[in-house]
């Protein structure tokens, strides 16, 4: 089975989400109304990893606009022995390429790193530029890598971080010095009790054993309480869901990608391009951020969510005052089978659980070993530091 | 939700669901707006919205003119096109 | 019944810039054929970012002070979202939460006074594209070259009470805007909603809202101004029909207003934050710098002008055109009177710029050129006809005065001896005219220094001939 939507080269060493665009190469984010469309440029991203020496492979399936949880509703979705998979990472577990880009704006490529066991962080917001990015979820969303060690993780995510002009979000720093070594003897991790209690005992003992590998390396772990999950969740996907509506608003049939060939009129051809061209999840994600900024909605949704991301802010700083990192499952369970698509946004909402925090807020977060590890803005080295730990107990 | 509302929707965002994605649609919205509720436990009077969540302010570019793209690369991809512009069905009758 | 008619406007400005708000093509005046100053973010394709000019956000905050509006220190961008096929996002980046000018106010004079006109604020935001309406093939072609084409809208409060006020602010935005190099201000960079509403003199509660959308000559929002408001008396006197606050559209040739669909009008537009752009702020030190760059408006130059004693008349003419007024100031800085630096402009270039059917506001020229050409007559060194004749080629084809003398022979450092030469070949080979001067005949007089002057090729000077040929003849 190919992971692929376009391959480039064989000989490619890095993958690419089909979220990023690749100059003259098919880029259609996973969705039948990006038929056909091949940008003009390559996202910043890829040029830098080009630039660096990488040559990128293709481009890897994702779920229409990265929408559902690992790619299953996409032009070419994967199963593996009959369970989802992310077609990135498991490109990266199989060993076809040393690292994958891809972008996270709801916790696709986080969940299919877990599901695949290898490694993705996405890092704090800002770090890494967005120029190219096929957007959704602007102000939570970032471009992350895969690999299958934490070397490589780090290696790679140095290679695409540091300031972009074209990005008016991108922080000044020019570079970012990672350092996976950090000493982690006598640092302090949290699990969130809530996050946790909402798993499935597979995960909450996975969650437990990497615990039990922090201690090891002389980190000390505690279970605390963190009662804004339910509230980051919730802002999370109204944020999201509206400025994926807005941002998806330009796909009409009239500059480029798939116009349907059934209109004898202009709204005729707006809403058969775009009832054809999107998929259900799609449609009911751009229908819900629709509502939320609607005028008797606003307030209470919309302009309410960017209220509560402040408050979730100011907890997680404090929470992450209090601990150097925190410790999370990602998904509800250790694998996913196919479902129908009519259950997708509400699945996809409930597991978005595990990721929404990292996604509203802004800081990094790891995936290593099946489980989250979230640390501080900017303090990517600690979280990768931890992971690398552990990575050397289990050996 | 409601299918009249629905409508409204639809129509607003230019796409339109089959008559069992709306069921669907509408068991989305109880779901959610049952969800929202938590977003009210929260006083948020004297908390101010946070639109980005890097505070950085002033990012501006000098106004300096360039065209590295050309007409004919970006009308290529277009599925109805002349050789100057994008083409759609006429809106004034 | 007598009855009072009341306006607000909201009037979109397009911004003189090198390139557009959020991207770096060229504006639309820039512009030849459809399309050429478009590029993937322009034209709605994903993955290229907003990027905001700084221009835009100094050249709206010149417009506020010149309104006297509040600066906002703090100012924010939003989207709002509809769907038509000359927005190629589907939404317009603009300012709705905190726009950069707040509470300004104009006075604007008519023939029945003077009135003040709130300034509610001023936002900052991005045009549209055009649609090209094509007939035969039964499409629209849509051209995104005016597509993030920096505006600014100014939005009044309903302070005006009659078309004359409505229109005597339009033209003072315009000479305003324009002698501030804000904007071009051209047909179409102007562009007015007008909201309007009628009800019987003395009453307290405003009569019901129409809203008459995008119009854009002064002409047609004169005549739209008085057709509503005829339609709104004759609906309150006559019950022909009853008033519902909607959108209009002006038709000109009509000469009516209709109102628009339900479904343009209705729309919710869902405004937000847009969270690809960050606020900006606007420290005193930045403000300070805007404001040391302010121009000077157009009535502080006219005094200017007069202590240098330009006339009235003329200082009306260069007073129209801000890029007059710059070449004279630089012109005299380099050493010219204003006087006769104006006399230059208003005089020579524009008699050459009429024969080539242009106009004064079209003239384009170095002032080290034109003050070269003022000081080489001044000089001497050549006759104001040969510095006309300069100026001339100056302005046709930007040539160099001092060498197209050169080449032309317009320079020739006449010593006495070459003009007597002239002069003595000049008699010699016109003896018809000669006999016919000193018969009496003093009109004989001009075709012998025209003779001069031929050979002369206009270089000498016309005073020094003149009295060398009678010297000669009287002898």
């Amino acid at each position: 089975m190919s992971y692929y939507v376009t391959e480039i080269d064989t000989k490619g060493n890095i993958a690419v989400d089909d979220t990023l665009l690749v100059k003259d190469v098919l880029s259609t984010a996973g969705s039948h109304i990006l038929e056909g469309f091949a940008p003009l440029f390559s996202a910043e991203v890829v040029e830098r990893v080009q630039k660096a020496g990488y040559t990128v492979s293709g481009k890897a399936n994702v779920g229409e606009f990265g929408l559902d949880l690992v790619g299953e509703f996409s032009n070419k979705a994967a199963t593996k022995d009959g369970s989802l998979v992310g077609a990135a990472a498991q490109l990266v577990a199989e060993g076809s390429v040393k690292a994958a880009l891809g972008v996270d704006l709801n916790g696709a490529p986080r969940r299919a790193a877990a599901l695949s066991k290898v490694n993705f962080i996405k890092p704090t917001y800002g770090t890494v530029s967005r120029y190219g990015v096929i957007p959704c979820a602007c102000s939570g969303e970032q471009v992350g890598v895969y690999a299958a060690n934490i070397a490589d993780l780090k290696q790679v995510l140095s290679v695409i971080s540091g300031h972009d002009d074209k990005d008016g979000t991108s922080l000044q720093h020019d570079s970012y010095d990672y350092d996976t070594d950090l000493e982690v003897k006598g640092t302090k991790v949290c699990i969130i009790k809530e996050l946790l209690s909402s798993a499935d005992d597979s995960v909450k003992a996975s969650v437990s054993a990497y615990a039990e590998k922090l201690r090891k390396c002389g980190v000390v772990v505690e279970e605390v309480s963190f009662d804004m999950v339910n509230a980051a969740q919730t802002a999370w996907q109204i944020l999201m869901a509206a400025e994926t509506c807005n941002n998806l608003s330009r796909y009409d049939g009239v500059k480029f990608g798939y116009r349907t060939p059934n209109y004898n009129n202009i709204d005729e051809l707006y809403v058969n391009t775009r009832t054809e061209g999107l998929n259900f999840l799609t449609k009911a994600t751009i229908i819900y951020g629709s509502d939320v900024l609607s005028k008797g909605r606003y307030n209470d949704c919309y302009d309410k969510s960017l209220r509560v991301r402040r408050l979730v802010v100011e907890q997680i700083k404090k929470l992450l005052g209090d601990f150097d990192a925190i410790l999370t499952p990602v998904c509800s369970k250790a694998e996913y089978k196919p479902y129908d698509i009519a259950e997708a946004f509400t699945k996809v909402f409930d597991e978005s659980r595990y990721t929404a925090i990292a996604n509203l807020t802004g800081i990094p977060a790891l995936v290593s070993g099946g489980v989250q590890l979230m640390g501080s803005y900017f303090d990517e080295s600690l979280i990768l530091s931890l992971a690398k730990c552990v990575e050397r107990v289990s050996e | 939700m409601t299918l009249d509302k629905l409508k409204g929707l639809e129509e607003l965002n230019q796409l339109s669901f089959s008559e069992d994605e709306k069921s669907s649609v509408i068991k989305i919205f109880e779901n959610m707006n049952e969800n929202e509720k938590i977003l009210g436990e929260y006083n948020t009077d004297n908390t101010d919205v946070m639109v980005h969540v890097m505070p950085m302010t002033n990012v501006l570019r000098e106004d300096v003119r360039k065209q590295p793209f050309s007409r004919d690369d970006l009308l290529k991809g277009a599925p109805e096109h002349t050789e100057d512009s994008w083409q759609v069905p006429r809106l004034v009758k | 019944m007598k009855y009072e008619v009341t306006i607000g406007l909201e009037t979109h400005v397009e911004l003189a810039t090198n390139s557009k708000i959020f991207c770096a093509c060229g504006g639309h005046s820039s512009a030849n054929e459809p399309n050429d100053c478009v590029c993937p973010a322009c034209s709605g394709m994903p993955g290229m970012l907003p990027v905001m000019n700084k221009s835009v956000v100094e050249l709206a905050v010149t417009a506020g002070l010149m309104l006297n509006c509040d600066i906002n220190r703090y100012t924010t961008f939003d989207k709002k979202n509809y769907y038509y096929p000359d927005l190629p996002c589907a939404y317009q980046i603009t300012q709705l939460f905190n726009p950069i000018c707040v509470n300004g106010k104009v006075q604007v004079k008519t023939n029945s006074g003077v009135s003040e006109i709130g300034i509610k604020q001023i936002h900052m935001e991005e045009d549209a594209g055009k649609l090209v309406h094509d007939e035969w093939t039964d499409t629209s072609l849509v051209d995104f070259n005016r597509t993030s084409v920096p505006l600014i809208e100014i939005v009044t409060h309903p302070d005006f009470h009659s078309a004359e006020e409505v229109v005597a602010y339009l033209e003072m935005l315009k000479s305003m805007f324009r002698f501030g190099n804000i904007s071009e201000c051209e047909e179409g960079a102007m562009r007015c909603d007008v909201n309007i509403s009628v009800r019987p003199e003395g009453a307290t509660e405003l009569g019901v809202r129409a809203e008459i959308k995008n119009m854009s000559s002064l002409a047609s929002i004169e005549r739209a101004i008085k057709y509503e408001t005829a339609r709104h008396i004759d609906a309150l006197e006559r019950n022909t029909e009853v008033l519902v606050q909607e959108t209009r559209r002006w038709d000109d040739t009509k000469g009516r207003t209709f109102a628009m669909r339900n479904k343009e009008t209705e729309a919710d537009y869902r405004y937000f934050p847009d969270p690809n752009l960050m606020p900006i702020v606007i420290d005193d030190e930045w403000l300070n710098e805007i404001k040391a760059k302010m121009p000077v408006s157009a009535e502080e130059k006219a005094k200017e002008y007069a202590d240098a004693g330009i006339s009235d008349k003329e200082i009306e003419m260069l007073t129209a055109e801000r890029n007059l007024c710059d070449i004279l100031d630089e012109v005299v800085a380099l050493g010219c009177s204003a006087k006769e630096v104006a006399a230059w402009i208003l005089t020579d270039c524009a008699g050459i710029l009429r024969k080539n059917a242009l106009l004064l506001s079209d003239l384009h020229i170095a002032p080290e050129k034109l003050a070269k050409i003022i000081k080489m007559v001044n000089d001497c060194k050549i006759n104001r006809g040969a510095g006309k004749r300069v100026l001339g080629a100056v302005i046709e084809n930007d040539v160099d005065p001092e060498k197209y003398c050169k080449d032309n022979g317009l320079d020739v450092q006449v010593d006495q001896g070459f003009i007597e030469g002239v002069v003595d070949r000049a008699i010699e080979n016109n003896p018809a005219a000669v006999s016919d001067y000193k018969g009496g005949k003093v009109k004989a007089f001009q075709a012998l220094l025209g003779a001069c002057m031929k050979e002369l090729r206009g270089a000498g000077d016309p005073t020094v001939i003149k009295a060398l040929l009678e010297q000669k003849l009287n002898k």
